[in-house]
């Protein structure tokens, strides 16, 4: 757990760089074109930078929205596909 | 006044009344199409052939005797995200070539069921991800956006194109084209207008919604969309009820986030509608809107990795088939890990408890829908009296994103238009499920205004 919580907080650094973002795309399944590491860092580290303000909240033993629920609905039964 | 012209409400009753036929409101508003569609290009797909043999089928019904309903003959536009059968489902991406839809998505058969006749699919910006809808132009002047995403269904029923529509909206994508084209656009309660058969952007902020020239449109549209004891606002609190005075009624004017660099003339046409609806007997109380700070953030931590996910397999196989913007962000979502995604759902917990606070000190809170009017097309960012700079698409969301996230059902009404001639919207929100009330209010400040009129489409 040591080692995923480091690796989290490597891939959130502000200083992502090309190199990191296409390994890391490429470790979620994603090879990414050489021409793409330096657009698809910096987009990163924008959303990064909209995203990080969360980490001041104290979230204590809030849970996540998405609830369980015991029966399928309507969506989940069936849903579009792309 | 030619049919194109008339609201639902209007159509419905000449239909009813027997003064207009389905086929003849059909033609004109097919008519109509083909001389906006050069222009302004509302549509990704004309249905032509289909409408006309439904309308012929619809006066069948009428001239037969059957029964029917207001939508029955009545031409709408469906947002390319919807699935009809038989039908492309394009998503204004190349990534769908091909596609072809196999069932009616839910709200497809609902509006059928209603005898609503589709005339065509409207323009999305690509897959939803995204607020200007570029391949569309605003109704009220084509060298502006139309708004986003359902830009398409927005200018279709500004321009007479439709006499109403559906979109989706995961950030703001009904009421902002609705906004900015002068329109009505109400996105529900989450989870009240089922969403099978529409392609996702973000499963957990998506909604589906009417877009129409009234209110009192908006209001016919979602009582067949949420049908008869679909645990919607039906029955005797049925929205297209009459509207009721406002005396007593608490709504809200926040004093923080929402008049938060708005331009001058938005607020000012918003505070007077404010005071239209103080005229009609509501009262009016100051609110602070809660975790403004974090609204952001949030809608960003949930719809980035959502979306990634749901276009995964496509990512990786056809990339180079998604516009350049929406390719981008795609791509990048995929580096958000799931303490990110977990702690914006966890954030979301939290301002939904605050917002059920906030609505035990009003009823409705009222608010502009967009802090800007129509931007130029290829306008990219927006400068405020403060001298800061924001990106059209955050500003466009800004208002919008408190009810993606928590859920609330929110109305988008036309109160206005700045000195260039451009809508202005008024956002009213409630508690969840309290559509009836906001088509309530809504109403009844519409019937303080002018009839609207359909854009000229210059």
């Amino acid at each position: 757990m040591q080692s995923l919580s480091f690796k989290e907080a490597e891939v959130s650094a502000p200083d992502l760089t090309p190199h990191e973002a296409a390994r890391w795309a490429d470790r979620h399944g994603l090879p990414l074109p050489a021409h793409r590491h330096a657009p698809v860092a910096a987009t990163a580290r924008h959303i990064h930078s909209v995203v990080a303000v969360l980490r001041e909240l104290d979230l204590g033993d809030v849970p996540p929205t998405a609830g369980h629920r015991a029966h399928l609905t309507e969506e989940e039964r069936l849903d579009a596909a792309v | 006044m030619r049919p194109y012209e008339m609201t639902l409400a209007a159509a419905a009753g000449a239909i009813r009344r027997r003064e207009l036929s389905p086929v003849e409101l059909v033609d004109s508003v097919l008519d109509r199409i083909e001389r906006i569609q050069p222009r302004l290009t509302a549509y990704a797909t004309v249905t032509a052939e289909r409408a006309r043999r439904a309308a012929r089928d619809a006066e069948r019904a009428i001239t037969e005797g059957r029964p029917h309903g207001p939508l029955h003959g009545v031409p709408m536009g469906l947002k390319d995200l919807i699935d009809v059968a038989g039908i492309p489902t394009t998503a204004s991406s190349r990534v769908r070539a091909g596609h072809r839809a196999q069932t009616d998505s839910a709200v497809a058969a609902r509006l059928s069921e209603a005898g609503a006749v589709l005339v065509g699919k409207t323009h999305t910006h690509e897959f939803a991800y995204g607020l200007t809808t570029p391949q569309t132009r605003n109704a009220w002047d084509a060298g502006r956006v139309a708004g986003g995403s359902s830009g398409g269904s927005a200018v279709a029923v500004a321009a007479g194109a439709a006499t109403f529509a559906l979109g989706t909206d995961t950030g703001g994508s009904i009421r902002v084209p609705a906004a900015l084209n002068g329109i009505v656009g109400l996105k529900p309660t989450y989870g009240l207008v089922p969403r099978r058969g529409v392609t996702s952007l973000a499963w957990s902020l998506d909604h589906v919604g009417p877009l129409a020239r009234t209110v009192e449109d908006t209001a016919l549209v979602l009582d067949a969309l949420v049908g008869p004891g679909g645990g919607g606002p039906a029955g005797p609190d049925s929205p297209s009820a009459p509207p009721e005075e406002l005396t007593g009624l608490r709504v809200g004017v926040p004093r923080t986030y929402y008049f938060d660099r708005v331009a001058p003339q938005v607020e000012a046409a918003v505070r007077r509608a404010i005071g239209r609806l103080a005229d009609l007997g509501a009262r009016l109380v100051d609110v602070d809107i809660p975790m403004t700070r974090y609204v952001q953030a949030v809608q960003w931590g949930l719809m980035v990795p959502e979306a990634t996910a749901y276009h995964e397999h496509t990512l990786r196989t056809v990339p180079d088939l998604y516009g350049a913007d929406v390719r981008i962000l795609l791509e990048a979502g995929a580096l958000m890990s799931a303490g990110d995604y977990l702690r914006a759902q966890r954030a979301r917990t939290l301002m939904r408890r605050e917002w059920a606070v906030l609505f035990e000190k009003a009823d409705v809170i009222a608010a502009p829908s967009v802090p800007v009017t129509a931007v130029k097309a290829g306008q990219e960012t927006v400068t405020w009296a403060d001298g800061t700079e924001e990106g059209v698409a955050d500003a466009y969301v800004r208002l919008s994103a408190p009810a993606n996230i928590t859920g609330v059902p929110a109305l988008s009404l036309p109160v206005g238009r700045d000195r260039a001639g451009m809508p202005i919207g008024m956002q009213l929100l409630a508690r969840p499920l309290a559509e009836a009330l906001l088509l309530r209010v809504g109403r009844a400040y519409e019937r303080t205004q002018p009839a609207p009129e359909v854009a000229s489409a210059s």
